[in-house]
């Protein structure tokens, strides 16, 4: 048994048993049986988890938390530390901004009140009524990419209950912040239940408070009932020293619609994973994914589609820039279960090396068990076109404009499916300080 | 204006141009024709300082100065313009924006202030209305979903923001039907001025009915083999180029 797998297990002996205890007590026996991934589990091939291993994690905990007894959950955690925080929402904006501390939402009293959507721990609602957010907790997966889920599941101290009731214009921005040293674990746990017919715009922002934080090992959970709407963000911006494991599920109901943009630009070691399952007729789902290598940055970003019902649709867009020393592995799946004919799927994925030490890895792959369907994948990975960047020279522009240009391009499909105009601009802004020659690539926009 | 001595180039390891002579002087237009894989193209890459042309022998000055010596931005903004063949599309990259970042590199250049952002629009408003193009080239990225046609139109315009004093238009009549060439070659007259040349690379006459060369030359194994007044362009379209190619070796 690993050194981590010890350090975990001993947490897990020390934690007094909840509400939840039956879930977390499974969940922590098949991960304790399984261990932590290796790279010969399929979607791990490319990140080598062994020095992570190595390692004893204590927990994190939610010291800096005001947890006094509000009414709610709220408001800005002052954090000006190792990662800046990006203004993902217009200050002029009635944007509410909800702060998890190590995975502890931190309570005041003057939580801005949203007209449709009900915000709660969900150590609360769980001491109200065990089984309410049952459905929202799986605990017997083997498969390799939910080991870290099974684990969050036996240790997350709290999370946030997001219940969409109706359609909110407002953005709601959550800002995970990581504080401590290395040598410490936080869960954090998300769960986003939109009501049918409802709509929502939400914007997750982990950031650390210095460049070391502890090991976090996120979770969100989002369910769309019928027609319902969601467009959200996870935007990746923890110190350079920091390790962050984060995995995103979606449900999706009859017709309902999720657009979901993940952005890398900050972390040691991120590791990113969607699996969304289009459950019912007329389900359609948008992921952008933006990649971002930097300095000696390993992404490995994994996304797994399962069209479940008839006449689903999934669009994947991913575009990878790695630099320097950087790693970036992009693998995507399309899995089409029997019977759901008419299924529409696409993967697009594109690679830009900027560096010669640089090395990005993408994977598409379709997974097809019914007849009629439409599915489409690509992949490609190169260097700066030679002929586009002649182009531009030809013209009289000087070589940095004219290749800074040219990533600023590459990047444009993600950027402009963004509806939220200020988290597009704060994403912009912070991406191009970490490309070659960003003075000029101001200048684009 | 223009003076190549004994141009010799190469791509891949592999001679195209084999000794190339030509001076173009101020207020001449001057046409290259040549069969396919004669090294047109080859030509007027090298002029416009594509990197992965290797110059093997020979020189260019430009205006006076070492061409060879420039790289193509340099180029570019000392006067020299080269209409592409197949102009590359790079979406994401706006048109508008492209044809400002241009005209700013050669004003900087020159030690002029950058262009008013009004009186800039007004130009390319101007000038697209004189190339019949439509508005939404404005808005598109740069030859994003163009048409072989419109790709051409958009070069034309290029040049005529730009003012070049050398303009190099590599097959810029290709692909264009009757319509386009008529406004196309009325772009490209209406920069003939004393001060500046033009040199029309083509495999047609089609062009040169409706701008009228001094000089037509023919191109053929890396060198010119003949050169002449527009009736030998007249006389190439009868004959075909058979007759003017060197003898080969046997």
């Amino acid at each position: 048994m690993s050194a981590a797998l010890r350090s975990f297990e001993t947490q897990w002996r020390a934690r007094a048993p909840d509400a939840l205890q039956p879930i977390r007590e499974a969940a922590m026996q098949r991960f304790l049986k399984l261990g932590l991934p290796s790279l010969r589990d399929e979607t791990w091939r490319y990140t080598d988890l062994r020095s992570l291993a190595a390692q004893s994690y204590g927990e994190a905990g939610c010291a800096g938390s005001t947890a006094a007894a509000g009414s709610g959950i709220a408001a800005s955690a002052g954090a000006q530390g190792g990662t800046e925080a990006l203004a993902l929402v217009d200050p002029k904006q009635h944007a509410a901004t909800l702060t998890m501390r190590n995975g502890c939402p931190l309570f005041s009293s003057d939580l801005p009140a949203i007209n449709g959507i009900e915000i709660n721990s969900i150590k609360d609602l769980y001491k109200q009524d065990s089984n309410y957010l049952r459905r929202f907790f799986e605990s017997a997966s083997d498969a390799d990419q939910r080991r870290w889920v099974l684990l969050n599941t036996a240790l997350f101290v709290d999370g946030l209950y997001l219940k969409i009731t109706k359609p909110v214009a407002t953005p709601i921005v959550i800002r995970h912040l990581a504080t401590g040293d290395a040598a410490q674990a936080a869960h954090p746990r998300i769960i986003i239940d939109a009501s049918p017919g409802a709509s929502a715009t939400i914007i997750e922002h982990h950031l650390s408070e210095d460049d070391i934080a502890p090991l976090s090992n996120s979770n969100t959970h989002i369910a769309l009932g019928k027609d319902a709407q969601l467009e959200h963000y996870r935007v990746y911006a923890t110190g350079a020293g920091a390790t962050h494991l984060d995995s995103l599920d979606i449900h999706q109901s009859e017709n309902s619609q999720c657009r979901q943009f993940t952005i890398v630009l900050g972390g040691g070691l991120v590791r990113s994973s969607l699996e969304a399952r289009l459950n019912q007729r007329g389900a359609s789902l948008d992921s952008y994914s933006l990649l971002v290598g930097h300095q000696d940055r390993h992404v490995d970003c994994v996304n797994i589609v399962t069209h479940a019902a008839p006449d689903t649709r999934s669009r994947q867009t991913a575009r990878a820039i790695a630099s320097d020393l950087s790693r970036v592995i992009f693998n995507s799946k399309v899995i089409v279960n029997a019977g759901a004919n008419g299924s529409d799927s696409k993967q697009s994925c594109r690679g830009l090396l900027l560096s010669p030490s640089a090395e990005i890895d993408t994977r598409p792959q379709l997974e097809i068990h019914a007849d009629e369907v439409k599915c489409a994948h690509g992949a490609t990975t190169g260097r700066l076109d030679p002929d586009m960047l002649f182009y531009l020279l030809s013209r009289g522009l000087d070589r940095e404009t004219a290749q800074s240009l040219l990533v600023y391009a590459f990047l444009a499909d993600v950027l402009t499916g963004m509806s939220v105009s200020s988290a597009r601009a704060a994403i912009e802004n912070a991406l191009i300080n970490q490309l070659p020659d960003a003075q000029t690539l101001r200048k684009f926009r | 204006m223009l003076e190549i001595c004994d141009l010799a180039a190469r791509v891949a390891g592999k001679e195209i141009l084999n000794g190339v002579n030509l001076t173009v002087n101020a207020g001449e237009v001057h046409a290259i024709m040549g069969p396919n894989g004669s090294g047109k193209s080859t030509l007027a890459q090298v002029l416009a300082g594509r990197e992965d042309y290797e110059v093997t022998r020979g020189s260019v000055s430009f205006e006076g100065h070492d061409l060879l010596a420039m790289r193509a931005e340099e180029r570019a903004r000392a006067g020299l313009f080269l209409g592409f063949q197949y102009p590359v599309e790079i979406p994401g990259v706006n048109n508008v924006y492209l044809l400002k970042a241009a005209l700013n590199a050669k004003r900087k250049a020159a030690g002029e202030p950058e262009v008013d952002a009004y009186d800039f629009l007004a130009l390319i408003r101007q000038k697209m209305k004189f190339m019949q193009m439509s508005e939404t080239f404005l808005t598109r990225g740069v030859n994003e979903g163009f048409s072989g046609g419109e790709k051409k139109r958009n070069e034309v315009l290029q040049m005529l923001v730009l003012e070049p004093k050398l303009a190099i238009l590599d097959e810029t009549d290709s692909g264009l039907d009757i319509d386009a060439l008529k406004v196309v070659s009325q772009g490209v007259n209406s920069l003939r001025d004393p001060a500046r040349a033009v040199v029309l690379v083509t495999h047609y006459q089609r062009l040169l009915d409706y701008v009228i060369p001094d000089y037509v030359h023919v191109l053929s194994g890396g060198r010119i083999v003949k050169s002449g007044d527009k009736s030998l362009a007249q006389e190439l379209e009868r004959r075909g180029y058979d007759w003017v190619m060197e003898p080969k070796v046997a």
